[in-house]
This record gives C-alpha cells, structure tokens and sequence, in this order.
C-alpha cells in the first residue's frame, strides 16, 4: 500500500494522524474563543487540556475506523452489503483492529482489561510497601492519594466491570445460539472507548499536580479544587460509562432478539440472565454517573455553581447522584459474577441447580432493590436524617435475595458428583469469601456499627473481600472455565490450582487483618499511621507481596498453556450449554446451524436430558442411567 | 455438520453466518432505540436532582433575586418543537404509504422547525441578563436546557442524515428504519423539552 492510501484506510496509521489533529483541534477551538472573550492569558494550559482530553480520544477511534461505516451512512451513500471483512481473526494483527467479530472483542476485552488490571495491581503493591512501616517511606502522601485513587478507579472501572463484559461478550451470543450480537459495529466501538478511558487515567501522573488524588469517588467539592489531574478522571469515566452503556444496550438487545429456537426465558443460561439484568442496571444508573461528572467538569472548566455552596450550590448532591450509580454499580461488578458461579459451580457438581427460577428472581430483584439503598454510604455525610433508617432496613433486606444464591448454590453442591478442577476451586472459595464480604456488609448497614467504622480500613476490608474474594474470584473461575473454549487450548491443572492456594490463603491474610486495624480506628485513605498499627501493617503488607505474586502464576499458566498448551476438544467439561457444542476455538460464524434448544441448561444427571440439538448431530446428552 | 468443516471454520467465511433466529417480534434497532433513551432519561434524571436540590433542598428562590425567565418566548418556541413532531410524524406516515414527496417535505420541515427552536433559544441565552456561574440557579438553568440543547442538536444530526438520505431516494414502503429510528429519537427531544421547560419556567 501506498503511503497516502494508508493514511487514508481505517487503522493506525490514520490514527497517527489523527491524533495529532485532536489536540490541534483543541487550540483552535479554546484559543480564538479565549481571545474572543477576552480571557487572560489567551493561551491557557489547563482549558485547552480539558478539550484535547476529550477530543484526543475521540480522533483516534475516528482514525481508527470506530466510525467509518456510519459516517458513509450518514452521507448518504447506497448502503453496501456486509461482506464481513472485519469480523473474526487470523492473526494476532487482526487483534489490534477495528473487529467486529464478538469472539475477537471478547479477548480484546479480556487481555485489554488485565493489562489495566496488572497496571492497577503494581500500584496497590506500591501503596503496601509505603504501608509497611510508620512514617514516610517510598513516596509523598500526594503521591500516594494519586496511586489509591487511580488504583480504584482503574480496578473498578478498567477492570471489573469491563472483563466481565468481556468474557460475556465471547459467551453469551454462543450461549443463546447467536452468530454474532446484535450491534456488532457498535461492539466494536465500545470496545475501544475502553483503552481511551485507561490510558487517561494512566496519563493523569503526568499531569502537573499529579494524577487525581480524590479517590474513585470524587467527592465534590474538593474534585472541583484538585489540580488539571482530577480532569483526567472526569473525562475518562465518560468514556468508561458510554462504553459500558453501549455494551448493555447490545447484550440486552441481543439477549431478547436472537435466542436460538426454543430458547426461551426460562431455558436460559444463568449468566445469561446475570447479564440481561446487569445491562439492565447499567443502562438504567450509569447516566447518573456521567451526569455527576458532566457536573464536576463544569464546576472546573466553566466555575459554574452546582458544588459552590456560596452562590447557593449543594455539595451534598454529587454524593447522592454518584451513589445513586455507584450502588447499583457494585452489583453491576457482582451479577455477571454470579452468573459465572452458577455454570462452573452446576457443570463441575453435575448438578442441576438448585431452584433455577429463583435465581433468575433473585438477581431482578437485586435489580429493583439496589436502587433503594444508595445512601447507605452517606450516614455520615450530613444528609437528611430521616432518610438514614429506611436506607439501612433496605440494605438489609437485599442481602436476602443475595442469600437466597448462596443457598442455592450450596444445595446444588449437596451431594452432587464434585470435580475440584480450577475453576471450581475458585468458585467454592468465591462463595466463602464473598459470604463473609456480605456480613461485613450487613453490620456496615448497621447505623451505629457504620457511623464508628466509616472511613477505616473496616470499609477497605469489606470491599476487598466483595470484590476480590467476590468478583475476582468469578473472573478467576469464569478465565479457566471458558479457556480452553477461547483459546482452544487446556490450561495447567496443576498450576491453576497452585495459583488458587496461594491467592485464597494471602488474600486472607492481606484483608482479614484489615477487619481489625479497621474497628481499631485506623483512617482508609492516608500514608502515614498510628505506631500502634505497625504490627499489623507490616504484616499485611508481607502477605500482600506473596499474594501479589500468585497472579504471576496465573499469568504464566495462561500465556503458555495459550502458546504450547495440549489441544482442547469441544467440550471438555461434558457441559450442555450451547457454547460448549461447537468446536473450541467455535467456528468463525458460531454455528454452521442455528441448534433448537429442547429442555433446561443445567440437566446433569438427568437421565436422557439434552438442552440443544442440531439437525444433524445430537449435542451431548446425558446417559440413559446416569453414570457420574 | 462434519466435524471437519468445523475445524477449518475459516472455509466458511464467504457464505457468512446463518441467519440468526428471530426471538422477538420487536425490532432490534428501535428496542436499542428505546434503551438508549432509557438511559438518556436518567441523564436528565440526574440534572434534575441537581435542580431539585438546588431549588427545594437548599431552598434558594426560583429564579434567582433580580432575573426573570421569558415564559412567553419559551412558550411559543415550545409550540414551534410540538409543531415539528407532527410534521415528524407526517414524514414517517408518508414513508410507509410511499409518498416520496410527503416524506422529503415532512423532514425537511421538521428540521428546519428544530432549527428554529435551536436558534431561537441561543437567542435567549443571549438577552437573559445572567451567566452560567453567576448562581446555582443560573448553573442549573443553563445546565437543563443546555443539555436538552445538546440533545436537539443531535436530533437535527440525526434528522439532517435521514433527510439527506431520503432526497438520495433511499426508503421505501418496507424499508423505512432509517426515518421511524430518529423520529423516535426526536420525539423523545420535544418530550423531554416539556418537562424541562414546566419545571424551569412555569412552575
Ligand atoms: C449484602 C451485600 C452488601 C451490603 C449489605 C453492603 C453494604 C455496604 C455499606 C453499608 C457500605 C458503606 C460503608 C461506608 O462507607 O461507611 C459499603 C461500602 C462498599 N461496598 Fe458494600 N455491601 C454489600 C455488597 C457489596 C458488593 C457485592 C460490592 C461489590 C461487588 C460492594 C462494594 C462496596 C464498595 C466498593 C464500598 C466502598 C465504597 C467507598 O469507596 O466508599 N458491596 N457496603
Ligand atoms: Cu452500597
């Protein structure tokens, strides 16, 4: 190809061409506006920042061809029949391009959101070895408030949320018998908002001032105050959320538009029903999300009055739109999870699970329920004290629909014929680590219990064993569970359960611990401590070095059982779900035949129970006599 | 289905996928239509809190001491958005029964009457006498019809792309997604626009 037909095709080229013109785009836009209005001085760092960092981003999903097809629909042109040419991979270039291919954005997600997640967890490292001793070790508090809030932000934005997309995205349309979503352009695009979002945040430490400092919550008004840093965050979680949102809105489509024949609601999958109703919370509360920091941003950029209590502004008000979307959120991070427990934990039990129907009623109403219980994390703020009561007996009431699945889950255990292969390890310590994240999630409801523990390491203990002995923990599974599926490959046995041990015994000893510094009245969020928390600290951050180390055994186990590991047949777990009836890696299209779904997912044991069929070919079927 | 051909899975590329099963007599583009405005729904519903806790909560008076909000202006420009839903409306009726001139006419009116309620409220923003951050109330002002502007613009966008296709003769009686997905979309905007204008200028 020539130079000039490279830079005009959708790719990197472009985009390195592009890129540039967003930044340029920002001077001449900020600039003759600054001098028109006469503003001093003409050329103003921060306010040409805030516009390239919006539209920087944007240029380079242009450049790269995110927008290409709508831009000749939007002109007019005959609308061109899909010759698929961007869809599905045949080297490891195709990767790194515009694919509209759900399997190729699947991993796109999955290897894209552990990059941030290694990012992410080298901080959290840095911040422990600051944390072994009293006193100031390795870095500055500013610093340090940087590497705990672009930690979080990273975690929870870049990492938890998005690869649970991820790993749905490559699942979920094999599950309900689809070729494909039902928005494949639009996949395409929220795929690559991500990287945009991550890379901002990234950026921040570069910012002067520092990378932003308020934490993941960013509390006005002091994010309005905080140097250019706290822009970066505000703009990333705008592309976060548009990505996510966008995700939603396709699996939810795709979910009610493309099932296979005979697929029926209630012959779903349950992670198909985790992430309808994930989307659902998603396109619901992620708005309010971006409507605070639409907020924050024009407090910064334009000093208007939303957070500035002297010209009659409400502080307050950012707290109740942000948890207004950052409750939800936290089951936005937990439902797919559950999802994931549920077909490890009935595939590896050889178990039908237990009370199916109520664990899709469970999960629609932790949907409904999470909306009612937001400012359980603002009885110290100075809120209206009548709202405090209500908000603590909701809270409390939705940890039952969030029982009602573990109980399920451990009757679906309850004599089933248990493989204790990897993924079922980490689903069986998801479902203790988690259960003991609910309780200390329960006594944070608890007013009194809350307003004495609130902002200790109390809270730091109880998202950590929500989110990763929750949430990381059904990645974990969901990765090992679904691997020889994505890659076509088996992973290491041995290595994975070497990477379980270790990560379930140094999480403990990491968090446990916390539990107690926390009622002890160590502060969350600050450098520097308390002589008397030494012994604690020390140790917690020893056990945090170890298990920090046990994601190397992971990564490891993935990136060579990936390159040399011993070929996977289709269906290596004896599994009924659809996905597991094509070949491994599937077939470019999913299905040379779209199969008809004839009974429940989950009928292990049952003797003679298929869920689907193709024409031709029976898919898996159990045993007349069940022989487990 | 030989399990060969499913190994090479690359040899079937040309032929593309099946057709995927059709679950659901709703049409993926208009249910995508409808959640995208779910979720821009609770876009406003966030301004709103923020306008409900700076004019209930923290009870500042509405609008601010020594402004006023031209509540007649506002109202014709309302009539002028209500207008061009009909005209939408006229537009999409038109494409399904395929009358071309119907159709082209009903859209171009239909922009140009957007067009008009969009100059005719930066106009206003113009004369009103207050800045953005003069006051919480002034924030909150320009910051709901602000956003509800963003939002006409991208109707007119939208309308602008079903418009220009039309006159390139694209729609038919059958094929008519491309003027039912952004009238939708654009009668959510004039919707919206009532609510913001009773809220910020009649109540
Ligand atoms: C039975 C279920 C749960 C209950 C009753 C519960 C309750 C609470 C309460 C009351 C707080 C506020 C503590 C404070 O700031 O003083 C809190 C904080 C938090 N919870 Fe939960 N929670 C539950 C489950 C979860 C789950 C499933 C997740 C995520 C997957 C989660 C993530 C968080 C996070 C991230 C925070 C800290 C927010 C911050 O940065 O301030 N929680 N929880
Ligand atoms: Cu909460």
């Amino acid at each position: 190809m020539t130079v000039a037909a490279r830079l005009r095709a959708p790719g990197w080229y472009r985009a390195m061409l592009s890129v540039p013109l967003g930044i340029g785009f920002a001077f001449a836009l900020v600039v003759p506006l600054r001098a028109l209005s006469h503003y001093k001085p003409v050329v103003d760092g921060d306010a040409i920042t805030t516009v390239a960092l919006i539209s920087t981003p944007l240029a380079f999903l242009i450049g790269i061809g995110c927008f290409d097809y709508w831009f000749r629909w939007a002109s007019g042109a005959p609308t061109v029949p899909e010759d698929h040419s961007g869809h599905g991979a045949r080297s490891w270039r195709d990767y790194f391009r515009v694919n509209t291919d759900h399997k190729v954005i699947g991993i796109q997600y999955i290897v894209t959101t552990f990059v941030f997640f290694i990012a992410g967890g080298i901080m959290a490292m840095l911040m422990r070895a600051e944390l072994a001793a009293p006193g100031e070790q390795f870095v500055d508090s500013n610093t340090f408030n940087g590497l705990f809030s672009v930690h979080a932000s990273l975690m929870i934005f870049l990492f938890i949320i998005p690869v649970f997309a991820g790993i749905a995205n490559y699942v979920l349309p094999l599950m309900i018998g689809a070729p494909d979503m039902a928005f494949p352009r639009l996949n395409a695009l929220s795929f690559w908002m991500l990287p945009m979002a991550g890379i901002l945040m990234l950026a921040s430490f570069f910012a002067p001032g520092g990378a932003f400092n308020t934490g993941w919550t960013s509390y006005a008004p002091l994010s309005v105050d905080m140097p250019l840093g706290q822009t970066f965050f505000n703009v990333a979680v705008q592309f976060a959320g548009a990505s996510s949102v966008a995700t939603a809105l396709n699996f939810l489509v795709t979910i009610v538009t493309m099932r296979a024949p005979g697929m029926t609601f209630w012959r779903m999958p349950l992670l198909v029903w985790a992430n309808f109703t994930t989307s659902l919370l998603v396109v619901i509360a992620t708005p309010f999300i971006a409507g605070s920091q639409f907020m924050v941003l024009l407090d910064r950029a334009l000093h208007t009055d939303f957070f500035n209590a002297a010209n009659g502004g409400d502080v307050i008000m950012y707290q109740h739109v942000f948890w207004f979307y950052s409750h939800p959120a936290v089951y936005i991070m937990m439902l797919p999870g559950f999802g994931i427990i549920s077909e490890v934990i009935s595939t590896n039990a050889r178990k039908p699970i237990f009370g199916y129907r109520m664990m899709a009623f469970s999960l629609m109403a932790i949907v409904i329920l999470g909306f009612t219980v937001w400012a359980h994390h603002m009885f110290v703020s100075g809120m209206f004290p009548w709202l405090r009561v209500p908000m603590m007996i909701t809270t409390m009431l939705i940890a039952v629909p969030t029982g009602i699945k573990i109980f399920s889950w451990l009757a679906t255990l309850w004599r089933g014929v248990i493989h204790l292969r990897t993924p079922m390890l980490f689903a069986l310590g998801f479902i203790t680590m988690f259960t003991l994240g609910g309780i200390s999630g329960v006594m944070l409801a608890v007013i009194p219990v809350d307003i004495h523990v609130s902002d200790t390491y109390f809270v730091v203990a109880h998202i950590h064993y929500v989110l990763f002995g929750g949430s990381v923990f059904t990645i974990f599974a969901g990765i090992y569970h679904w691997f020889p599926k994505m890659t076509g490959r088996m992973y290491d046995e041995t290595l994975g359960k070497v990477h379980f041990w270790l990560s379930f015994v140094f999480f403990n000893l990491t968090f446990g611990p916390m539990h107690l510094v926390g009622i002890d009245g160590m502060p969350r969020r600050v450098a520097d401590y308390a002589q008397h928390f030494a012994f604690w600290n020390a140790f917690i951050s020893v056990s945090s070095f170890f298990f920090g180390m046990s994601l190397l055994v992971f990564l490891y186990n993935i990136v060579t059982s990936w390159r040399h590991g011993p070929k996977a047949v289709a269906n290596p777990w004896r599994a009924h779900t659809l996905e597991w009836q094509v070949s491994s890696p599937p077939p470019i299209f999913n299905f040379d035949e779209v199969p008809t779904v004839v009974g429940g997912p989950y009928e292990y044991g049952v003797p003679g129970a298929v869920h689907g069929v193709f024409k031709e070919k029976p898919a898996v079927k159990e045993p007349a006599v069940a022989a487990d | 289905m030989e399990s060969a051909s499913v190994a090479l899975g690359h040899e079937h590329e040309q032929h593309g996928p099946p057709p995927a099963n059709r679950s659901s007599r709703v049409d993926a583009q208009l249910l995508g239509m409808l959640l995208f405005i779910i979720s821009e729904v609770m876009l406003f519903g966030a301004f709103f809190s923020a306008y409900f806790f700076i004019r209930v909560v923290a009870g500042n008076d509405w609008p601010a001491a020594g402004t006023a909000l031209p509540i007649a202006v506002a109202g014709c420009n309302t009539a002028v958005l209500v207008s061009s839903s009909l005209t939408m409306h006229w537009a999409l009726v038109s494409a399904k029964n395929g009358n071309r001139f119907g159709m082209r006419a009903g859209l171009l009116t239909t922009f140009l009457l957007g067009a008009t309620f969009l100059a005719v409220q930066i106009n206003e923003y113009v004369h009103l006498g207050f800045a953005i951050g003069d006051s919480a109330q002034a924030t909150i002002f320009y910051g709901l019809t602000g956003l509800h502007g963003a939002h006409v613009t991208v109707g007119l966008l939208l309308l602008s792309m079903a418009t220009i296709r039309a006159f390139r003769g694209h729609f038919s009686p059958t094929e008519h997604r491309g003027v039912e997905v952004p009238g939708i979309y654009w009668h959510f905007v004039d919707v919206m626009w009532i609510i913001v204008y009773t809220t910020l200028y009649v109540l």
